[in-house]
């Protein structure tokens, strides 16, 4: 770090002279405003959760500080009076720090854009600034990214607004998380932004043609970038928040900027450093990684053992295999630390535990016989005899009684008592904090409100907690995120981020899906409406069957569910059909043969065909059934000789007018597939156009008894014509093994 | 024998009708040698013995009769006709010599002139096992006035482009900007596999392709595809990354089914080479690895591969157009080493020649003439007094005394009259210009 800050002085002269007037300054933002910690940060702010026993926020300002900041403006929000606390003990604010942090709390900042818009009315910042989150993990050295931006405005006249740094990491790589993987295109001279798009639950990328239209010929599409959330900025990103009011986050802004590029001729640069660590902890996930990175000793020079804090205990030593021991650690017999694995003071260790890359707060207790991997213990934890625990979290005062079993993903928040003699399943998080009492906090809103967790602390007094879930003696109640979580999207719902797959078969499915039609397959758990409207149509009429329901009921209830779910007339129709013909695979599989299929189908429409009839009425309704049934047909290609059938059941049952099948299939196709469809099924539809159509040759038409098609000609003789498409004249039904040609109706 | 050559010498010329109204493209003179031979002196300089010819009836009685055309090429050359009427692509043409092809072949185009080093595409076809190797070549600005054209020429052309991975050779993404109207779209899981992507739009196609023989058995059984540029390039670089060429189990069972139904038109390209399970074997055992950053294995598993060599300098033309035509002319005697002028012409000692003019066999130059960034053509007369500039006369042409020829194209056998002064004009096949004619910025192009 000495060596940065002398790299400072040699710079030329100018430069020299523009930080003697100008110190560097930051704007760090100790919110994440946002709920993915919960219910942890319902006790503790996410700038001050420990990482590798130090809280994040700290490793923040060091990293800050190193690159030369002189000057930190550190916004909180939620729990600003810990985060102050926390500050004013810290060796940030003893008189010696070179780097002057300022403290300013608000409990009306909702986003990133609050804080940038009171920049701005403050008019806090004078020059460039660094722009980070209080839970940036880094030793990146900017000062490079500083230069180059420094230059661009220079000579581009304070075109660049924003330089944005990126580590670079491939697709693999353990720090990236699903939610926070971005594309970007990027021109390779200018190293200017062109494109920036969040890849979560996309599968193709699409990038607009006007990108392409900037003069330059080369551009780079970069999926190997890991976002770090530091961003150099120009004093005008304050006030471009400030006339941008809908601006809430740097996602927001970018897009703003790089849409917007043409008409306010801002541009956004980036960044991309090979080496040096930079990783911001957006979720569990992250959490994991980046505390053991920090473990083995990626962020080097922040180090657990260089207790760069500065503080009175926190030293401890460092021996091979990444082991550290704060002072005063006890460890029993037989008791074997593997690798990476980090103990703060005062815990004591029984015998014969084996832990692995783990890091252990202060003051813990561990019994014997304990098999800890991947496990994140923060401060003053207990842990008795024959526990075992996996890729977990579990938070200060924690009690983990004997004979538990924390399997992956679990959280266990403050003061929770678990046991003994449980396992918990994968991705349990437990909590002090009843999941209803968020709901309640939920109406008067917004997180950054201390004074609600007193409230809410009575109101969990009532509720017993669950010894199912929580074991005999334990304390604490099962974490659900609330579902109407509507201001952070689905992300709120899982505490752990969504891994990035990195299982090639994945891949490979996507690929095959996209060669035959995409099919869209959602990713996460989450369904829109129309799927849940699908489902709960399925359950009605799967219900009705059982329970022998009538059918003007199982109107009405489609009905409702209509207006739960707000879905049109024309699509209830759609899925009404879709679900009816699904029915079969649905209920028996989807290796049904042709024959299996159609037989099980055609006595359901029978009886449902109530339900259709109230849906089907005008002729727009009937050729949108149809277009349903064909677009079914299109996805079940190996079924599409059973499509007829089907079309004709509906004929017969009166569901569908004869008129709009014609129609239908004279509009002709939309697609290639569906032209396809068509002309393999066309004899047989044809067939069906042929009798509805006045042609000179055949006068009437009827239906045998097994759904063969008699059409009967001018000269006084019937033209048989089965529904696989088999034409004869005269001849006995092969289908009914009758020895006379089939009967009429 | 690695690689067959084949030559395509088919083409019309459609974007320089002007030039080839007479003299079909293979054999338009560039720096007074037929076109044709730029190609093939390729292929001979790297080894090549033999090549395989794709070209039309009249260009092959040509080229045996003329002696203006002839082609001092030891390599043997296998003469293909295909009618020049029956409008078929370079896809098609491959099909027609299907049988002739026993092993990978190596396509050129007859209009490319380029100094390229052939083996950088033959390496990386070798080295990755590649379907398709090819070569391109940053785009050239073509600075030259053009004749029947005012003004500059307008840049409405539609872009290629060209998505390579990190290391500049896997070839990704290639699309004409026409296509895209709903912008550059790309699956994320190609961006998974190849994090990186370079897109270029700069670049020319220099439509020298290395494909392997089953393509060109796969090309005998689609029918549908009939330009290699148009189509099967795109369409082989599509298919990297489709499930069904990676999967073995998939090949075979499309196996299975064309050995069943042999009536059935196999449309999926099958991607195996003599030496298919050694090569696997290989690639099982060692620890080499085409990326890095994820844990799978080479290539991702993947059976067909596309690569491409992207020349960053060096010459590298195809004349298709005028512009190119020119230029081409300008460039020519810088690739071969032989003398400026013909020993067999005669020249006048008290006339000027610039040393980046090139004098043809039995030409005549009389006095007080001066010849500068030009190209005189076989059996040309050329009187005296006169001033030739930036200009390329064919073969057989008689320039009178007195002119003044400047940034011009003189077709074969014309006859320019006394006095007459041409600028930046294209005179046709034996066209007679008026004395005393004045003409600027036009073409002449028709005999009738």
């Amino acid at each position: 770090m000495s060596s940065r800050g002398g790299k400072q002085k040699k710079g030329n002269v100018t430069s020299e002279q523009e930080e003697e007037e100008q110190p560097l300054q930051a704007v760090l933002v100790a919110d994440s405003f946002n709920r993915r910690f919960f219910p942890i940060s319902k006790d503790q702010p996410r700038a001050l959760l420990p990482l590798g026993n130090v809280a994040m926020i700290d490793y923040t300002l060091e990293f800050l500080t190193s690159t030369g900041v002189q000057e930190t403006f550190v916004f909180c929000c939620w729990m600003s009076n810990k985060i102050k606390d926390h500050l004013l003990k810290s060796k940030w604010c003893r008189p010696t720090s070179p780097n002057v942090v300022h403290i300013i709390t608000s409990d009306l900042y909702r986003s990133l854009g609050d804080v940038l818009r009171d920049v701005d009315a403050k008019n806090l910042v004078r020059n460039d600034f660094i722009l980070v989150y209080g839970d940036v993990v880094s030793n990146i050295d900017v000062s490079q990214a500083l230069q180059e931006h420094r230059h661009r405005r220079k000579v581009d006249k304070n075109i660049s607004v924003m330089t944005m740094v990126f580590k670079e990491s491939s697709p693999g790589h353990k720090t990236r998380c699903e939610e926070d993987d971005v594309i970007v295109a990027m021109d390779s001279k200018s190293k200017r932004v062109l494109h920036y798009q969040k890849t979560q639950g996309l599968k193709k990328l699409q990038f607009p043609m006007n990108i392409f239209q900037h003069g330059s010929d080369e551009f780079e599409i970069r999926h190997d970038l890991l976002d770090c959330h530091i961003s150099i900025c120009s004093p005008q990103v304050a006030e471009l928040f400030t006339d941008n009011f809908d601006y809430q986050t740097r996602n927001d802004f970018v897009r703003g900027i790089l849409v917007n590029e043409e008409i306010l001729g801002n541009q956004i640069h980036l960044y991309v450093t090979q080496d040096g660590y930079g990783a911001r902890v957006s979720n569990l996930q992250m959490y994991d990684s980046v505390s053991l990175d920090m473990v083995r000793r990626w962020v080097y020079p922040l180090t657990p053992e260089a207790n760069f804090t500065d503080q009175q205990g926190q030293g401890c030593t460092h021996s091979r295999h990444n082991v550290y021991r704060g002072a005063e650690v006890s460890l029993g017999h037989g008791s074997q630390m593997e690798e990476n694995v980090l103990i703060g003071r005062d815990t004591s260790i029984g015998a014969n535990c084996h832990i692995s890359n783990s890091v252990i707060g202060n003051n813990c207790t561990i019994g014997d016989n304990v098999v800890l991997d991947r496990a994140h213990m923060w401060n003053n934890v207990h842990v008795s005899s024959n526990v075992e625990i996996h890729q977990s979290v579990v938070c200060d005062g924690a009690v983990v009684k004997e004979a538990v079993r924390l399997n992956k993903q679990c959280v266990l928040a403050y003061n929770v008592v678990i046991g003994p003699n449980l396992s918990l399943p994968e991705g349990t998080v437990v909590s002090m904090h009843h999941p209803e009492e968020e709901e309640e906090d939920d109406d008067d809103e917004f997180l950054s409100d201390d004074q609600e967790v007193g409230h809410s602390k009575d109101k969990t007094r009532q509720k017993a907690f669950n010894p199912a879930e929580v074991g005999p003696e334990g304390k604490g109640y099962i974490w659900k995120a609330s579902m109407n979580d509507t201001e952070d999207e689905e992300l709120a719902q899982c505490l752990w981020g969504l891994v990035l797959n990195p299982d090639p078969e994945s891949d490979s499915e996507s690929e095959a899906s996209e060669e035959s039609q995409d099919r869209s397959r959602s990713v996460s758990p989450e369904i829109d409406d129309v799927n849940a409207f699908q489902l709960e149509v399925l359950g009605t009429l799967q219900r009705g069957l059982e329970e022998n329901i009538v059918c003007d009921n199982l109107v009405l209830e489609i009905n409702s569910l209509k207006y739960a779910y707000n879905i049109t007339l024309k699509e209830v129709m759609q899925i009404l059909t879709r679900v009816v013909l699904e029915y079969p695979f649905q209920q028996q599989g989807t290796q049904l043969t042709t024959l299996q299929y159609t037989g099980s189908l055609l006595p359901l429409l029978k009886t449902w065909s109530p339900v259709f009839k109230n849906y089907i009425k005008r002729a727009q309704d009937h050729l949108d059934c149809l277009s349903a049934v064909e677009e079914l047909f299109l996805e079940q290609d190996t079924h599409q000789t059973a499509m007829v059938k089907v079309l004709m059941k509906m004929y017969q049952l009166e569901i569908l007018e004869e008129e709009a099948i014609l129609k239908w299939f004279s509009t002709g196709a939309t697609n290639d597939k569906s032209r396809q469809l068509r002309k393999n099924q066309g004899v047989r539809l044809g067939q069906i156009c042929v009798w509805g159509k006045p042609s000179q040759n055949v006068k009437g038409y009827q239906f045998g008894h097994c759904g063969s098609l008699i059409l009967l000609l001018q000269k006084e003789t019937t033209l048989l014509i089965f529904s696989d498409g088999v034409q004869r004249k005269q001849t006995p039904c092969s289908q009914c093994h009758k020895k006379e040609s089939c009967g009429m109706v | 024998m690695e690689l067959q050559a084949v030559l395509m010498a088919a083409g019309g010329g459609s974007r320089m009708m002007d030039l080839t109204y007479n003299t079909p493209k293979p054999l338009l003179p560039v720096g007074n040698k037929p076109l044709i031979w730029y190609p093939l002196n390729l292929l001979e300089r790297v080894g090549f013995e033999e090549v395989i010819v794709i070209t039309t009836k009249e260009v092959q009685k040509m080229i045996s009769t003329d002696p203006k055309v002839k082609l001092d090429v030891k390599m043997k050359l296998d003469l293909v006709c295909i009618q020049e009427d029956a409008d078929m692509g370079t896809a098609d043409a491959l099909r027609h010599i299907q049988q002739k092809v026993k092993t990978d072949v190596l396509v050129v185009s007859c209009d490319l002139i380029t100094d390229a080093a052939l083996h950088e595409v033959v390496d990386l076809f070798r080295a990755h096992n590649a379907t398709l190797s090819m070569l391109m070549s940053k785009a050239h600005e073509f600075t030259e006035t053009v004749p029947g054209q005012k003004g500059k020429k307008k840049t409405g052309e539609q872009r290629d482009f060209v998505g390579v991975d990190g290391t500049g050779k896997r070839l990704l993404f290639m699309a004409n900007e026409a296509d895209l109207d709903e912008g550059v779209v790309i699956r994320k899981s190609i961006m998974r596999k190849h994090p990186r992507m370079h897109i270029k739009t700069g670049l020319v196609d220099a439509h020298l392709y290395c494909l392997k023989k089953s393509v060109v058995d796969f090309l005998a059984d689609n029918k549908s595809i009939s330009s290699i540029r148009g189509e099967l390039v795109p369409y082989l670089v599509r298919k990297q990354f489709s499930k069904s060429t990676n999967s073995p189990k998939v090949i075979d069972e499309t196996h299975q089914n064309l050995k069943k139904n042999d009536s059935n038109v196999n449309l999926e390209i099958q991607i195996s080479s003599r030496d298919e399970e050694l090569l696997h074997l290989t690639q099982e055992r060692s620890c080499w690895n085409d990326h890095r950053g994820d844990m799978s294995d080479a290539y991702h598993g993947g059976r067909l591969r596309c690569y491409v060599h992207i020349m960053d300098e060096g010459i590298c033309y195809r004349v298709n157009t005028l512009a190119a035509y020119i230029e081409a002319n300008r460039l020519a005697p810088k690739l071969f080493d032989e003398p400026a002028v013909h020993p067999s012409a005669v020249v006048s000692e008290r006339c000027l020649i610039g040393a980046d003019s090139i004098i043809g066999a039995s030409c005549q130059i009389s006095d007080k003439t001066s010849i500068k960034r030009s190209t005189i053509g076989v059996s040309t007369t050329v009187r005296e007094k006169v001033k030739v500039t930036n200009s390329i006369i064919m073969h057989g042409v008689t320039i009178e005394e007195g002119c003044n020829i400047q940034g011009s194209v003189i077709c074969s056998n014309a006859v320019i009259g006394r006095g007459a002064d041409i600028k930046y004009c294209l005179v046709g096949s034996a066209q007679r210009i008026e004395p005393d004619g004045e003409h600027t910025t036009m073409s002449k192009a028709c005999s009738a």
